[in-house]
């Protein structure tokens, strides 16, 4: 029991305080495999799932956190997916009556939305477990230190400091709006409107021009100077290692053999 | 005595035609405070922009005994720091930290000297531990002293400063004036643009006063200019208007941040 609460203390916050560098690596190695496995290996899957829930147990997340957040971002997928079984063609497979239309599903528009629905959840569970634990700032420092390209570094952060003034500055017009608008002459408030969007817009580009002279003034000359504050630790290297060699693991069938032959009883969770 | 700042018949025009500054002569001496005062819309800003080189106006702007002009803005640049009105323009990088280590790592400094000279930046306006955090969560105050450090950061020769203290709480203020005389004993040269006539009474060495005409009117001493009312008077740094004592409400001309007997 000690053994276990010293072993829970220590890995609790263990993905938190990894570099961003071999979350990603490690992380982007696990979707790669999960998009590229056949969803004929259906059993592969269960396997992923069970890893990426292990991963959750290192974090300081709860499993019950992970779901809740994943389910708001299911439905966009349904939505897409939903029409890919009568789409595909191929052998029919059954037909859905709606009103006068008669719709029909094929077998290959079946397995195509299973394998859509269940690649884009485990990616999707993946991603939010991702997000929970690090920072977004410190996602584009681990991008940065891996050698993307420096301006999509650029631009994606600026983007994420701006949205939020952008949005406030959206809401705060609006908010003057309203609090002297009393519901007369309808009609010019999409002239009212027009303005606003227009403000927007000049103020925006105004804002950048007083931003990039900020950064010249401080010496900027097209390019970010890095500075490294990440280093990467005995831990890092083990976490990316054991994500490989799992991962090879199931990719090989290996782990799923072993479940089978050497504890029978293994199918109860594998089954889970 | 040295001057490190000269400015002759500086003039600039917005480009939608709105006259920015007229006809501007003033010089700064090595080492001085000298504390920009006039009404909104007098240029002050304006001013500051011309003297980093991001407008570019008509006139001679002498820093260091450097004629400034586009071949040399980089160098000139290096030595100068300017803190923005709007934060939120100075502070752009996703992390408080990122942007106070954005002017020494451009400087070229190596790893350790940014890390420790953005920490004590941030140590020095009272942000110690908000490093990791994003600027756009911070509150008004603190995204302005952030944009503070960013600039005390790079250790300049020369520190503009647009309105520093608008917007912080009087302990923060205080606090800024402390980083001030820090800033006045090491012998940095320091042009502050402010409202707060308390502040100027505080740290000025010399007073520059803005007037509508977008010029300077006035430059004198501390003193003699912020006991100069009819001066302050005509340049709406101090009006007429009712206020409190207690019971007693009257009008008078009243300098902001006074404290006056009756
Ligand atoms: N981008 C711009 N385009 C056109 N006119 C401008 C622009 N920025 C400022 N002005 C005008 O230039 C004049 C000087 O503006 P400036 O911002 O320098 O004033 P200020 O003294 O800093 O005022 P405040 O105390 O309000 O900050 C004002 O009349 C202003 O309307
Ligand atoms: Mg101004």
């Amino acid at each position: 029991m000690r053994v276990i609460a010293i072993l829970m203390i220590t890995t609790n916050r263990l993905v938190e305080n990894l570099d961003p560098r071999a979350k990603i690596v490690s992380f982007l190695a696990i979707i790669l495999c999960i998009i590229l496995t056949p969803i004929t290996r259906y059993k592969d899957f269960e396997l992923y799932f069970l890893l990426i829930l292990s991963l959750t147990f290192f974090s300081e997340t709860t499993v019950g956190q992970i779901f809740k957040r994943t389910c708001v971002l299911i439905p966009f997928i349904l939505a897409m997916a939903l029409f890919v079984p009568f789409l595909k063609e191929g052998q029919v497979w059954g037909y859905l009556n709606v009103g006068y239309w008669k719709f029909a599903v094929t077998y290959e528009g079946a397995w195509m939305f299973l394998n859509v629905m269940v690649k884009s959840g485990l990616s999707i569970l993946l991603f939010v477990l991702a997000s929970s634990t690090t920072t977004f700032p410190d996602f584009l420092k681990g991008l940065d230190m891996l050698r993307a390209p420096r301006l999509l570094i650029m631009l994606t952060s600026f983007m994420y400091r701006y949205i939020f003034v952008l949005i406030e500055e959206a809401r705060r017009l609006i908010r003057a709006r309203d609090m002297r608008y009393f519901g007369r002459r309808y009609k010019e408030q999409f002239l009212v409107v027009g303005y606003m969007v227009g403000g927007l817009f000049i103020r925006t580009f105004e804002r950048a021009e007083r931003i990039y002279s900020a950064m010249v003034l401080r010496g900027f000359s097209g390019e970010i100077p890095c500075v490294k504050r990440f280093r990467l630790s005995y831990k890092d290297f083990l976490f990316t290692a054991a994500i490989f060699i799992l991962l090879t693991g199931i990719v090989s069938g290996l782990i799923y053999k072993i479940g089978c032959i050497k504890i029978p009883d293994a199918r109860v969770w594998i089954g889970l | 005595m040295d001057r490190i700042i000269k400015v002759h018949n500086l003039n600039y025009r917005y480009p939608d035609g709105t006259v920015g500054l007229k006809d501007v002569n003033f010089e700064v001496v090595a080492g001085e405070t000298m504390v920009i005062i006039g009404a909104n819309g007098t240029g002050k800003s304006t001013l500051f922009m011309n003297l980093m080189g991001v407008l570019d106006g008509t006139g001679r702007i002498e820093i260091n005994g450097i004629v400034l002009n586009r071949s040399n803005l980089k160098e000139i640049r290096r030595g100068m720091g300017m803190v923005f009105q709007s934060p939120d323009d100075q502070l752009f990088c996703p992390t408080v930290m990122d942007d106070v280590s954005f002017g020494p790592a451009n400087l070229g400094w190596s790893s350790e000297g940014i890390i420790t000279a953005s920490q004590k930046a941030l140590l020095l306006v009272g942000l110690e531990g908000y490093g990791a955090r994003t600027s756009y969560h911070l509150s008004f105050g603190e995204k302005k002293r952030a944009a503070i450090a960013t600039i005390l950061s790079m250790n300049p020769n020369i520190l503009l400063l647009d309105e520093p203290t608008s917007g912080l709480d009087p302990r923060s203020t205080s606090k800024f004036v402390n980083i001030l005389y820090t800033l006045k004993a090491q012998g940095k040269t320091l042009l502050i643009v402010t409202h707060d006539i308390f502040l100027a009474q505080e740290v000025a060495d010399r007073v520059l006063v803005f007037s509508e005409e977008k010029r300077p009117i006035a430059v004198g001493g501390y003193k003699e200019i912020l006991a100069d009312t009819e001066l302050l008077l005509k340049n709406n740094l101090v009006h007429q208007h009712r206020h409190r004592h207690d019971a007693l409400i009257h009008e008078h001309e009243h300098r902001h941040g006074y404290l006056h007997e009756h």
